[in-house]
């Protein structure tokens, strides 16, 4: 999983490399791993790009110093070797940056049908984008691309020729959208917010299977052929922010419904109720909202907003969780509590939570409420979900969680819930992970 | 008989002829044109007139077109003629002529003299701007002082040079300083740089946000006989992205209103409109005699308010209004020219029109790409499928040879009930303009959409309950800005 973001101005006056910057820290949600930008001017295409978080990769003396009036980025929840990290640039045929969100589940086979060498995903696709828009121009070549490559992916390649070109896989699986500034410049990226950052105005869903090519004097959109749509739903329930709006639909309206769903599925009696940070506090808003019980603030946070779902290790899930999980002892102790969280993976760090609320601060009932259904299967695009083994939901009922939690109950929300709370038709999502049926665009 | 001069050769100066082609009175009309349009042309030609083809702008070239067509009345469509004295020089000949004097033109020739005007006569929908001649104190005034502010050259330019930033994140704050900076010097460098006619070099406004759209009247000098509002739209893109346009479309109705403004919000836009040629009077003593349209917004500050003036008809908007108009041009020519406006009557059918252009590729900022390509248009299609097609940038070569000139090849426009019914039957006829050597066009879908329409109406419902929350503080015309460490400034309006 990745956050990506393209800016492309109008005119040549605008440096957009602080702009990227502001965008990609909006996006930092999407990906703690790596981040990059890379900038374009008459010259070409600089980059700059490293490990870790966004404001502490890129430097105010240097991001002033790159000029270019376009410019790409990437927030990255991957581990990839140094010369992988996005964006990457590739030089032949057409020297070009890319970067992308999402997987292709059959980049490794058409590499090699077209006798192309990569050491990653990224850059066997790029080196591919490259050779078709050689081939077919840049917006031919974008949709023989998008034609090919099966998954849910969306990309944004930015040419030493000035075209920016950005793509949404005729899946709609990951999320694009568009925005602008005025008379000044255009800005694509994978979540609203990253528009909301700079002070542009979001306009637009990017469509599955669109491409948009943006010229010196020209804005082009062109769209592959009609297939299945399945937009992702864990956007909804983790991965976006809950200030960005996914095709049309926004995010937080999602998450409070998810809250309300959650109440009417499992009702239960208390005295307080809880809401992880950040993810679950608008379930839980919802939750309290629904059934008069009061709604406390139960954790603060120390250090930096982590996202401990989608990091790569379990000790850096752990150190994740606890900074972010330090508990309120008086809102909690000796009540009756409700405590909301967004998902379960495998069980451990709920476990901790539950043990710390009993033993330290003494409530009196704890009863676990989960704003996802049970994560039971991988992510095919992208998503970083641990090894099927591993996974709680998987393998124990509802019962056996709450006993190895210690909680005194425990349940999910159901996927007809989810599937409610969003509010697309069933067959337009993919649900893979909550029931291992993937959509069509899984299969090379 | 009579015979009417219509100077101008864009899609504007198509309708307007067409108008006159139209006319009960069945005139003969003549043509002055710089580049031969050849929609014009052939309406000219088809009313028994004529055409001259020659420099526009000089006032000699017009009168010399004038007597040798031996005309009882020009009627000026774009703004330049009238800038270089058109309309006096024809008078002077004793030639009336439909068409602002070039001291009344300077409404929209100079911005500062509008906005000093507008204060001076306290004409409500003002803005608060600076005026600067010399680079070096607009560049300090930005420095110290512009935060979201549109920058303007002093002079109309053809519409170019126009940047607006609104700057409200302190983190990207000298980013966009420097584009500001970048910007007024390149208004001096380059968008006034062949215009000497004025003092004022650039122009440093607020910045206000809210739906555009544009009022056009006829006026005597003494009464405003306004036309149904509509809705141009700038960006070169759809979904409003890309660079600014002359204006890729425009919409109108149904009726005289748009579906996001009120018929109060009209009222009051014409009354601003009144107040300015009640102004003009004042100030020289001269009657401003043509068309003037108040290129406006709905702004949290007054509701309507001036962002610009044009002394002519707008383009696309001409082509909204004229087609459909249930009256005469040439009865409401003469009115304007015999201070007796007042006595005529428009009517309008209660129905929407959209116009949507067709550029070639390159326009708006590559104009040389976007010129000397061979055009082709399937008028007779267009026709059929219940449109008209009003020519545009566009040069008949003496080989017969029709080309483009670099800017909008044709305008498109339809009526029907509703703005998107208008909008779709546009949409079917786009694909009869095109060019004849594989080079692209391109033209805004989504003009006229029920997706774009929705927009605006949500912005102008926000804006508007702004306004109206001011208005019941007493705050109409009026800012209160608190500086720290400098205290209260009230500005009164």
């Amino acid at each position: 999983m990745a956050g990506i973001v393209g800016i492309y101005a109008f005119d040549k006056l605008w440096r957009m490399a602080r702009f990227t910057y502001y965008s990609l820290l909006a996006l930092q949600h999407r990906g703690q791993e790596s981040a990059g930008l890379v900038t374009c001017h008459d010259e070409g295409l600089i980059d700059y790009k490293g490990r870790g978080n966004v404001d502490r990769i890129f430097y105010e003396e240097k991001l002033t110093a790159m000029t270019g009036w376009m410019s790409i980025g990437c927030v990255d929840a991957e581990v990839r070797p140094n010369q992988s990290i996005q964006p990457i640039i590739v030089s032949r045929p057409i020297r070009l940056a890319f970067c992308m969100d999402g997987k292709a589940v059959n980049w490794n086979r058409l590499a090699v049908e077209e006798g192309i060498s990569a050491e990653s995903d990224v850059e066997a696709i790029a080196k591919i984008l490259s050779k078709y828009i050689e081939n077919f121009g840049p917006s031919e070549g974008a949709l023989k691309l998008l034609e090919v490559l099966s998954g849910g992916y969306c990309f944004i390649a930015l040419t030493e020729r000035k075209e920016m070109i950005v793509a949404r896989s005729p899946s709609g699986l990951k999320p694009m959208v568009i925005g602008s500034f005025g008379f000044d410049y255009g800005i694509v990226a994978s979540e609203s917010c990253a528009i909301d950052v700079i002070g542009a105005e979001y306009k637009a869903d990017i469509l599955p299977g669109e491409v948009y090519l943006f010229t010196p004097y020209s804005i082009e959109r062109a769209r592959a052929p009609k297939s299945k749509v399945t937009y992702c739903s864990f956007e909804y329930v983790y991965l976006a922010r809950p200030d960005s709006y996914i095709n049309d639909v926004s995010v937080y309206d999602a998450r409070t419904k998810i809250g309300e769903v959650l109440a009417e599925e499992y009702p239960v009696d208390g005295d307080v109720i809880i809401g992880v940070p950040e993810t679950a506090i608008p379930f839980a808003i919802a939750y309290s909202n629904k059934t008069k019980i009061p709604l406390a603030m139960g954790f603060v946070r120390t250090g930096p907003h982590v996202r401990s779902a989608i990091k790569p290790t379990q000790f850096e899930r752990l150190v994740g969780v606890q900074l972010k999980l330090n508990p309120i002892k008086s809102a909690i102790r000796g009540k009756r509590l409700i405590l909301i969280d967004d998902s379960v993976v495998r069980g451990n760090t709920t476990k901790n939570t539950v043990t710390l609320m009993r033993n330290k601060l003494g409530v009196k009932e704890v009863h676990v409420r989960i704003g996802s259904p049970k994560i039971i299967s991988h992510c095919p695009f992208g998503v970083e979900v641990p090894p099927e083994d591993e996974l709680i939901a998987r393998h124990l009922t509802d019962e056996e969680v709450a006993a190895v939690v210690g909680a005194d109950s425990f349940h999910w929300l159901s996927v007809d819930g989810l599937v409610k709370a969003i509010g697309f038709p069933r067959n337009m999502l993919c649900l893979g992970c909550f029931t291992g049926e993937y959509p069509p665009c899984h299969k090379g | 008989m009579v015979k009417v001069l219509v100077i101008g050769d864009a899609s504007r100066e198509h309708a307007i002829t067409d108008a006159f082609f139209r006319s009960v009175h069945e005139p003969r009309i003549y043509a002055a044109m710089s580049r031969r349009n050849p929609g014009i042309t052939r309406l000219s030609k088809q009313s028994g007139g004529d055409i001259a083809i020659g420099d526009i702008n000089n006032p000699e070239f017009i009168v010399k077109v004038a007597k040798d067509f031996n005309v009882d009345f020009a009627f000026v469509g774009p703004e330049e003629p009238l800038f270089h004295g058109v309309a006096d020089a024809l008078e002077e000949l004793g030639i009336p002529c439909v068409g602002a004097k070039r001291q009344m033109a300077l409404v929209e020739m100079s911005k500062a003299f509008m906005r000093r005007l507008m204060w001076k006569y306290k004409v409500p929908g003002r803005l608060r701007f600076k005026a600067f001649k010399s680079l070096e104190t607009a560049v300090a005034y930005v420095n110290e002082y512009a935060e979201s502010v549109a920058i303007k050259p002093a002079r109309q330019a053809g519409g170019k040079g126009v940047k607006v930033i609104a700057d409200l994140q302190v983190y990207l704050s000298k980013e966009k300083r420097e584009v500001k900076k970048e910007h007024v010097k390149a208004v001096y460098e380059k968008h006034m740089a062949v215009y000497d006619d004025i003092d004022d070099k650039v122009l440093i406004e607020e910045r206000v946000e809210g739906p555009e759209y544009t009022l056009q009247v006829f006026t005597d000098g003494r009464h405003v006989l306004p036309l149904p509002a509509v809705q141009d739209n700038k960006n070169a893109y759809e979904m409003d992205i890309g660079p600014e346009t002359g204006g890729m479309g425009s919409i109108s109705g149904p009726g005289w209103l748009l579906p996001f403004l009120t018929e109060e919000e009209y009222r009051r836009s014409v009354e601003i409109i009144q107040g300015v040629i009640d102004a003009l009077w004042k100030e020289t003593g001269v009657r401003y005699k043509g068309v003037i349209s108040g290129q406006m917004m709905l702004t949290a500050l007054w509701g309507p308010t001036i962002i610009e003036f044009y002394s002519r008809f707008g383009d696309p908007e001409a082509c909204n209004v004229l087609p459909y108009m249930e009256a005469d041009i040439v009865e409401i020519s003469e009115a304007i020219i015999d201070e007796r406006l007042n006595t005529i009557k428009i009517s309008f059918p209660d129905i929407a029109t959209v116009v949507k252009a067709v550029a070639p590729k390159g326009y708006p900022d590559y104009r040389d790409l976007a010129k000397g390509h061979p055009v082709r248009i399937d008028e007779e299609t267009i026709r059929r499928k219940g449109c008209k097609v009003y020519y545009g940038s566009l040069d008949e070569r003496p080989d017969g040879v029709v080309v483009t000139a670099g800017s909008r090849i044709a305008e498109i426009v339809a009526a029907a009930p509703t703005i998107p019914e208008a909008s779709n039957i546009v949409e079917g006829c786009i694909q009869y303009v095109g060019l004849l050597d594989g080079w692209g066009t391109f033209h805004r879908s989504d003009i006229g959409s029920e997706v774009l329409l929705r927009k605006r109406i949500e912005q102008a419902q926000l804006i508007r309950e702004i306004y109206r929350y001011r208005a019941s503080r007493g705050l109409i015309g009026k800012t209160i800005d608190w500086i720290p460490g400098k205290g209260k400034i009230e500005y009164e309006f």
